[in-house]
């Protein structure tokens, strides 16, 4: 019970962090809380009967959230070197 | 309350408390510093739920890897004057009542593990490797193709960064 609350807070505060950090790193690191209070409520949800089948998607779940990240911090670095922004705001066009 | 509730309260304490500091700080390092005890909660979730292979993953993956690697993109993007960068936030009362709104969503349609009764039993890693090489086996190649995808795109992304 306190686990499932603890895990909709923090993918609440993660939303929250989206929509109004204005910094990349912290749009990010709001996703990063999204993606774990959902592998956290994934095992919530299979713990019992189903719990290796949830052990088991929470890793692949933990891959994509590291590829995620790395992703985008690769995105934020090189932007900054580019153009020496960081705020999204000031992305207004988005070029190949 | 048993040691094991306890835990768990104490677990997500610390997810609560890392996921307000990281979505609310104003100091970079701060930030940072929130994201790594919500990761560690999360680790010690993992660990109260019977999946120790989740914990250790989450701890070397996360916390040793991913936390280094934003560490590493703030100074970067740092200033360079010795200052903590600032994370910056436009606060507005609609994002605030769309998370509300959604916590008490999730609050109440997500399913619950009642407190109080007995801690799971441990999940082997032997238990994950079956289902992942059995019933699993398509999901367990589609993530080794996303680890690959994104190992060539971090490589195109930066090499295409440093080319101007």
């Amino acid at each position: 019970m306190i686990l499932t609350v603890a895990c909709a807070g923090a993918f609440a505060l993660g939303v929250y962090a989206v929509l109004v950090r204005r910094e990349i790193i912290g749009i990010l690191a709001g996703a990063e809380l999204m993606l774990g209070a959902a592998a956290v409520q994934l095992l919530v949800a299979g713990s019992g009967e189903f719990a290796a089948g949830a052990s088991s998607f929470g890793l692949i779940l933990l891959v994509v959230a590291a590829a995620e990240a790395v992703v985008g911090l690769a995105l934020i670095v090189t932007a900054y070197r580019r153009a020496k922004r960081s705020r999204i705001e000031e992305f207004g066009e988005v070029s190949g | 309350m048993s040691a094991h509730d306890l835990a768990v309260a104490s677990a997500a304490a610390l997810v609560l408390a890392g996921a307000a500091g990281t979505a609310l700080a104003r100091s970079a390092t701060r930030l940072v510093l929130s994201l790594g005890a919500f990761l560690l909660g999360v680790a010690l979730c993992f660990l109260a739920l019977g999946s120790p292979l989740l914990a250790a993953a989450q701890v070397f993956v996360y916390i040793g890897g991913v936390l280094v690697l934003v560490l590493f993109a703030l100074m970067v993007v740092g200033r360079g004057d010795g200052e903590s960068p600032r994370v910056e936030s436009r606060h507005d009362p609609g994002a605030a009542l769309v998370a509300l709104g959604l916590f008490v969503v999730l609050a109440i349609v997500t399913p619950k593990r009642p407190s109080g009764i007995a801690p799971p039993e441990m999940v082997s890693p032997l238990a994950v490797a079956d289902v992942l090489l059995g019933s699993g086996i398509v999901a367990f190649e589609l993530a080794g193709v996303l680890l690959l995808a994104a190992l060539l795109a971090v490589l195109v992304i930066v090499k295409s960064g440093g080319e101007r």
